[in-house]
């Protein structure tokens, strides 16, 4: 038995960076000015939030500091661009987006759906890629918006934001959303050279803590106000800024350009994946085979008729952390929304495994886990009423 | 702290009678559409002990699955199939301290699976019965004879009695009125 967790869930959130602590602590203590106040101690707040938004600009690959807004977490960043263009065109009714979404998105578009507007849901083919054509057959006059993510928090699938929005801005004149919250510190962004109008962030996900985000709105794009009070934030999100939060998300973004960890995170992740796709009977990866389809750290194998909850409870009491598609809980008992699109079969689903790694992962800790892992599948295949056929 | 609650947790990490029971004598598979969990009983049975004298299983479901079929197997090995018949599903939450509503189905899952098991033994005793004698109970495999012979020996009056005695009128309670003509015949005869 291990003391110490190993985490293998940072896309669910991921451990505060000490670098980031550090910056963002002397605003829990002894700087704690608010950012409009006229005086100095206010202005060297003022100081501090404008070095973030510039932190955060520059690992967007955004033209000015102005495009980034604060607010308090993806989802608010996912909410208030959708809801922020559609209040703005309100004679557009057709909103474009996928059926593997984050529920930030899914289920808002299925809210406005229900409330008039048209939701046109693309289709992912069984690796989870997205058809252009089909984006394009979509699109229409009255298209408002249309709204993807760059990477997929269940499967890491890409989706390709730069040719999406080429698509969208040839054909239609309809505003593109990004939700990047999955993909921000793993893989480069360069929203200067995409044609992408919103896209949204989320500090816990890049080691700053849970309770900042962040909404790009490309120069000049309108957005209505998603919070009104005063003028922070240029008047479009109103409410005093939280300084430590602010500074931590810009510090998050700043260790993320300077120390790429991706190279690292890939080849623990692809050591993991390859292992246990060769080792143990009747896995499957779910997600784009080709790994440069994929984000560098996340590998969802399912293991065929088993339980995916049993695998993550046997996995927990060896002090490893995962996720799985399928919780058993009170208010659901359907398997991924993202994995049935993909049209995985439910007996596959039932047993997916997400693992996703991050920069403080080791090869000792991918070496552990592969070595508990084979005998905790093999325990609980002895227990399934299906392994017989499993070996036949 | 464990994943789950520590009893079920217990149960979950060491199952007891993982497995099938080879040649068995009964088999109740049952299956949740609202979760796709499966359940596979099987039992060895003493036919003339109207016991079951093992019980295996294997599933495919939550932790709290596995927790519930491991301590229905425990629970119903060694116990008479009469009332085995009878049990209910706190007689496996119970032993948890209950559990939450959400899971409650895995403790009906067991039930269901431990019913079809105990159906599908009394069919295949239905077939194979070749007697002369009028089979009252079919779902316990008792003639009329075996009644008889329960009541005069031990002077039983009440159909519970006869129940309890021979198990006839244990299982769907069709045959307790052609128990209690019985009955009533034989004490008539004695009067």
């Amino acid at each position: 038995m291990r003391d110490e967790i190993v985490y293998l869930d940072n896309n669910a959130t991921t451990r505060v960076a000490p670098e980031v602590f550090g910056a963002m602590r002397p605003y829990l203590a002894e700087a704690y000015g608010n950012p409009s106040s006229a005086h100095t101690f206010g202005r060297e707040m003022r100081r501090s939030v404008e070095h973030a938004r510039e932190q955060v600009a520059e690992a967007l690959g955004a033209s000015d500091a102005n495009e980034i807004i604060f607010t308090s977490c993806g989802t608010e960043s996912d909410n208030w661009a959708i809801r922020g263009v559609l209040e703005e065109r309100p004679a557009m009714r057709h909103i474009v987006t996928t059926r593997v979404e984050h529920e930030a998105v899914r289920n808002l578009c299925a809210r406005l759906e229900r409330s008039g507007y048209e939701v046109t849901w693309l289709e992912v083919d069984e690796e989870g890629l997205l058809d252009l054509e089909s984006l394009r057959a979509a699109l229409r006059p009255d298209t408002a918006l249309v709204s993807c993510m760059l990477a997929n928090n269940e499967t890491g699938v890409l989706f390709p934001v730069e040719e999406i929005g080429r698509v969208v801005r040839e054909n239609s004149d309809a505003l593109f959303h990004v939700d990047g919250v999955q993909a921000v510190g793993k893989i480069p962004i360069r929203l200067r050279e995409w044609e992408v109008d919103l896209f949204a962030v989320s500090g816990h996900k890049l080691h700053a803590p849970k309770g900042v985000g962040a909404l790009y709105v490309r120069e000049g794009g309108r957005l209505a106000p998603f919070l009104v009070g005063g003028g922070q934030e240029r008047g479009r999100r109103a409410g005093t800024e939280a300084v430590p939060y602010v500074v931590a998300l810009g510090r998050a973004c700043e260790l993320a350009q300077e120390s790429d960890a991706s190279p690292l995170i890939r080849s623990l992740r692809d050591k993991l994946e390859d292992a246990i796709l060769d080792s143990i009977p009747c896995v499957r990866l779910n997600g784009a085979r080709d790994r440069a389809r994929r984000l560098p750290n996340t590998a969802n194998i399912s293991f065929e008729n088993l339980e995916g909850e049993n695998i993550l409870a046997r996995l927990d009491a060896a002090r490893i952390c995962v996720s799985t598609g399928s919780a058993c809980n009170a208010e659901t008992h359907e398997p991924s929304a993202v994995l049935a699109a993909m049209n995985v079969p439910y007996s596959v689903a039932r047993g997916s495994i997400r693992f996703s790694l991050g920069r403080y992962n080791t090869e000792s800790e991918v070496d552990y886990t592969l070595s508990v892992l084979p005998e905790i599948i093999n325990t609980l295949a002895g227990m399934s009423p299906f392994e017989a056929e499993q070996k036949g | 702290m464990s994943f789950y609650p520590g009893p079920v947790q217990q149960h979950f990490d060491h199952p007891r009678n993982v497995g099938d029971v080879e040649g068995a004598d009964a088999l109740g598979e049952a299956g949740s559409l609202k979760c796709g969990a499966l359940l596979r009983l099987t039992l060895r049975i003493d036919a003339a002990g109207q016991t079951i004298t093992d019980a295996r299983f294997k599933a495919l479901g939550c932790g709290y699955l596995i927790a519930c079929a491991s301590v229905l197997t425990e629970t119903i090995k060694e116990l008479p199939l009469a009332r085995s018949a009878l049990l209910n599903e706190s007689a496996i939450t119970d032993w948890f301290g209950g559990v939450p509503p959400e899971r409650g189905h895995c403790a009906e899952l067991c039930r269901e699976a431990l019913r079809l098991a105990l159906a599908d033994y009394h069919n295949a005793r239905q077939e194979e019965w070749t007697g002369e004698e009028a089979l009252i109970c079919t779902c316990f495999g008792v003639s009329e004879q075996s009644i008889e012979r329960a009541i005069r020996t031990h002077a039983l009056r009440t159909v519970k009695e006869v129940t309890k005695a021979c198990n006839a009128g244990a299982g769907c309670g069709s045959c307790r009125p052609l128990i209690e003509d019985i009955l009533d015949d034989h004490w008539r005869e004695m009067s």
